[in-house]
């Protein structure tokens, strides 16, 4: 492979920093989760990269679990969003501000 | 130019650009279908840097499970309605642009610091590494080395399943008796008591 | 005898004590148990003058050490009684005067329901001032210094439910206090400078090693202090007003007693002021200067006891007069010749006070002769005795001290203390022929005070006519001036100037002379005196008010201390208060702040760990 592995850790870079962005701006809970996703993808990719350079499968590995948390966690926190949205009848997570004080 | 660099540099936009757009969006379900536009370059990228089983794998869980997963909750909670433009929060964007902007930059500085532009990954990967194949030279880590995390992270699924199955289940709790004097207040003209709910 | 001197201050002391606690229960008794008291300890003065004069001249000094008082250190003071010659004659004129004033109050005050009060207080004055002048360091004379403040506050506003007699005694002790806190001073300079506060040695030949500096600056704080307590100017403002006290109180403490405190001192420390250059000149300058000023002031006074209270201060001037020319023996003649007629002529007007049911105006009164003989002889014999005409007491002692300044080639001194002279015989000779003489101003029929009040006076009146003759016949070795001698050393004229004889016609001519004036303005009827005020308000003015020195006083001193009260007033309210206060409100106001931060909204808390994130990882990028 030719392309040299800091472009493919700038690409997870832009993700990450989008992802970033994503989670600070929206409203909307399920969209702020997929921000998060798109953070966690970027956070593989990275590995896999490094994974690549250091010529070993351990950041492949590393990847691999991720993404199984990634899997359960999407699972609880989907539950989550579905039981506060039944409470409130709002995905919004400004109106979720009952800890203001 | 080599096919890899060739790919990278189609797939590289796709990939930046659809997350771009994705946040962007303010329909939940166009955001949700550009994010697995977003995997899909993902996987490619695994591809290419050898890890062809988390290619598969990419696709499968997350694109296949997660985003269906995410686009039935969309779907059933009906927040496909367009979310609101305007922002409350005063200086929320601007200090969020301004941040991700930061960390970016942040991570570029510490990339070049560290590994630096031109380092390209040995040639030997796929004779060292992936002997044998991606799949199986993966497993190879995974049951031999890394067993006891893998038994691990079957335990947690199975925590996940069960904990979904209690966060959704409705339970039948107590009527409270604010709730008999509201809802007796709302339809006064009742002479009979309203039927329980099923 | 001298082991047992010291009941001369312990018989007082007890009489105060029992008084005080058993006052209630003896009644009018009380006062006869006082009396008796100090009776006893003028006898006890009286026994030990005899032992001490058995001695020869030059050992008349003998020290009765009491007890142990503070040992602190480098500095000891032991409470020890000296008796020697100037001591015994102070003693002798304390208790001896003291026991008369005392029989007088106690039909004074017989009607009094705090009778048994006073005589404690009269009984603890006799005692603080026993020890002020039996002291023989300066610290138990500061004690009976304070004492007797402390008494005269006590007495002077022994009628505590008047408001004005409240504030008298908050003046006087107030006043007399700057002059305290100097004298302490003073007394802090002399252990300073010599290590010790024992007249044998401070009086003695080291007082002469003494730098000129040190001497004088030592001096004029003493000179300070004696100034305030025998209310020379300028803290002499106190005097008039302490008449708000019981007459006997004005006789004995305002009197005889106290206000000579001052001079006791001067001539107790002589050594000390003959060390320094100026500060004799000073006392001269200031009792002359308070001799005339007085002197004018009595005579614009329309009630009896301020003109008298003015005399006494006119008189002191005089002693400070002769003290400051050296001739102490002089000054204490004039003190003990003063304390008999002075008191004889605060009792007297006592007497007119009494049956006239407490007039004190002397435009409300004349021609009192008539019902009360006995008082009018009693006060003519004062008056005179005051003005000089000899062969009555003033005569001697003030002669005595005139003649000295121009003896001792101080010619301006003789003339301004003949002025001071001849205007004391008009002030003296104005009530006398105010209050008995001439037509009647009142309708109130007077009546005679009763035997026993006229019993002291007799005493008070054979002293006043005879102790000059006794004690000082002779110009320069008196009785009473070799008595001193031992202590005061021998003060001699330069034989300057006009010859004894002449000096002597000249002292009497300015006595008669002022008694005639005194007669022809007020006595007769041909001058009309009481127009006086209408027909030339401003000169009144100034001699009724004496010199408007008090609103002078007023003026400087309240006012600015009273804004100057005002001013920390607003510094508690706005500074100190406002500062905690502020305190209070700057807390809500912060905590008024910190909800900001909660607001419950999942974003902002997350841009805040991003931010902080983003710090973070900044900083160690920098570090690496």
């Amino acid at each position: 492979m030719r392309t040299p592995i800091s472009y493919f850790l700038i690409v997870s870079g832009m993700l990450f920093a989008i992802g970033t962005v994503g989670v600070l701006v929206r409203k909307n809970a399920l969209v702020i989760f997929m921000a998060v996703e798109l953070q966690l993808n970027a956070v593989n990719l990275s590995l896999v990269a490094f994974s690549r350079m250091h010529n070993n499968l351990n950041g492949q590995v590393m990847a691999f679990f991720s993404m199984v948390v990634a899997a359960a966690e999407v699972v609880v926190g989907l539950a989550i969003i579905v039981t506060i949205y039944r409470r409130r009848q709002s995905a919004s997570v400004d109106d979720a501000n009952v800890l203001r004080g | 130019m080599p096919l890899d660099n060739l790919v990278f540099w189609v797939f590289a936009p796709i990939c930046v650009g659809s997350a771009l757009a994705m946040i962007l969006q303010r329909n939940a379900v166009h955001a949700a279908l550009l994010l697995v536009v977003n995997f899909f370059t993902i996987s490619v990228f695994y591809l290419v840097l050898g890890a062809s089983f988390l290619f598969a794998v990419q696709i499968i869980v997350y694109a296949g499970a997660i985003m269906v997963l995410f686009l039935f909750v969309i779907m059933l909670l009906g927040v496909d309605r367009d979310e609101p433009l305007v922002e409350r929060i005063r200086g929320q964007r601007a200090l969020g642009v301004t941040l991700g902007v930061g960390i970016f930059l942040e991570l570029f500085f510490a990339v070049r610091a560290g590994i630096g532009f031109a380092t390209r990954a040995p040639a030997s990967f796929d004779r060292v590494a992936n002997e044998g194949g991606n799949p199986v030279a993966l497993s190879r880590v995974l049951f031999r080395d890394y067993f006891f995390p893998f038994e691990v992270t079957s335990v947690l699924l199975i925590v996940a399943a069960v904990a979904v199955m209690v966060l959704a289940s409705r339970q039948r709790r107590a009527i409270t008796r604010a709730e008999v004097e509201r809802a007796a207040a709302q339809s006064p003209a009742r002479e009979t008591a309203p039927d329980p709910a099923p | 005898m001298f082991d047992l001197a010291w009941l001369i201050p312990a018989l007082p002391l007890a009489g105060a004590v029992l008084n005080l606690f058993a006052g209630r229960r003896l009644g009018s008794r009380a006062g006869w148990v006082a009396s008796a008291l100090v009776a006893a300890s003028f006898a006890v003065a009286v026994a030990v003058l005899i032992d001490l004069v058995a001695l020869p001249g030059e050992e008349r000094r003998h020290a009765v050490r009491l007890f142990e008082w503070i040992a602190a250190g480098a500095f000891r003071v032991e409470a020890t009684i000296l008796l020697d010659p100037l001591s015994m004659t102070m003693t002798l004129v304390v208790t001896g005067v003291g026991a008369l004033i005392h029989v007088y109050a106690v039909g004074y005050l017989e009607n009094d329901p705090r009778v048994g009060l006073f005589f404690s207080y009269f009984n603890l004055f006799v005692f603080f001032m026993l020890m002020l002048v039996l002291a023989d360091n300066y610290l138990v004379l500061y004690l009976g210094w304070e004492g007797v403040g402390l008494c005269s506050y006590l007495l002077i506003g022994f009628w505590h439910d008047r408001p004005v007699a409240a504030s008298a005694a908050k003046k006087a002790f107030v006043t007399t206090r700057i002059g305290d806190a100097a004298m302490m001073l003073g007394l802090v300079l002399i252990f300073v400078h010599l290590g010790t506060l024992d007249f044998e040695t401070v009086l003695g030949p080291e007082a002469g090693a003494l730098s000129n500096g040190a001497a004088t600056a030592i001096a004029l704080l003493l000179l300070a202090g004696a100034v305030g307590k025998s209310a020379q100017l300028p803290l002499h403002v106190w005097l008039p007003d302490a008449m708000e006290g019981p007459t006997p109180v004005s006789a004995l403490i305002h009197a005889a007693t106290m206000v000579t405190a001052g001079v006791y001192l001067i001539v107790r420390s002589h050594p000390l002021f003959e060390a320094s250059d100026i500060a004799l000149t000073v006392v001269l300058v200031v009792g002359l200067l308070s001799a005339i000023y007085a002197a004018l002031a009595s005579i614009g006074q329309f009630d009896v006891k301020r003109a008298l209270a003015y005399s006494t201060m006119s008189q002191i001037g005089f002693m400070f007069f002769a003290a400051g020319m050296g001739f102490y023996a002089g000054a204490m003649l004039l003190l003990v010749a003063h304390a008999f007629y002075k008191a004889l002529l605060f009792l007297t007007s006592g007497n007119v006070m009494h049956g006239l049911h407490d007039e004190t105006d002397l435009r409300a009164m004349g021609g009192l002769r008539s019902e009360m003989p006995v008082s009018t002889a009693w006060f003519g014999i004062g008056a005179l005795a005051l003005a000089g005409v000899p062969p009555l007491a003033g005569f001697f002692a003030k002669d005595h001290i005139v003649n000295f300044a121009s003896q001792s080639g101080r010619a301006t001194a003789w003339v301004l203390a003949s002025i001071a002279a001849f205007i004391s015989a008009v002030y003296i000779s104005r009530p006398l022929f105010l209050v008995f003489f001439g037509r009647r101003r009142t309708e109130a029929r007077a009546h005679e005070a009763p035997w026993r009040m006229h019993a002291p006076l007799a005493v008070l009146a054979a002293g006043a006519v005879t102790s000059g003759l006794v004690l000082g016949l002779q110009a320069e070795g008196g009785l009473l001036e070799r008595f001193l001698e031992p202590v005061t050393g021998a003060a001699h004229g330069t034989g300057t100037g006009p010859s004894e004889a002449v000096l002597i016609a000249v002292s009497i001519v300015i006595a008669v002379a002022g008694v005639a004036v005194a007669w022809w303005i007020w006595g007769s009827e041909r001058v009309d005196w009481q127009s006086f005020p209408e027909r030339q308000p401003e000169l009144a003015g100034w001699l009724s008010n004496a010199f408007y020195l008090n609103a002078l006083y007023s003026w400087l001193v309240r006012a600015p201390g009273l804004g100057f009260g005002r001013g920390l007033r607003v510094v508690d309210d706005r500074v100190v208060d406002g500062a905690a206060n502020e305190l209070g409100v700057a807390v809500t106001r912060s905590s008024r702040l910190a909800p900001i931060l909660q607001s419950g909204l999942v974003r902002s808390y997350a841009l805040a760990f991003l931010l902080g994130a983003v710090v973070l990882l900044l900083f160690m990028g920098l570090r690496f």
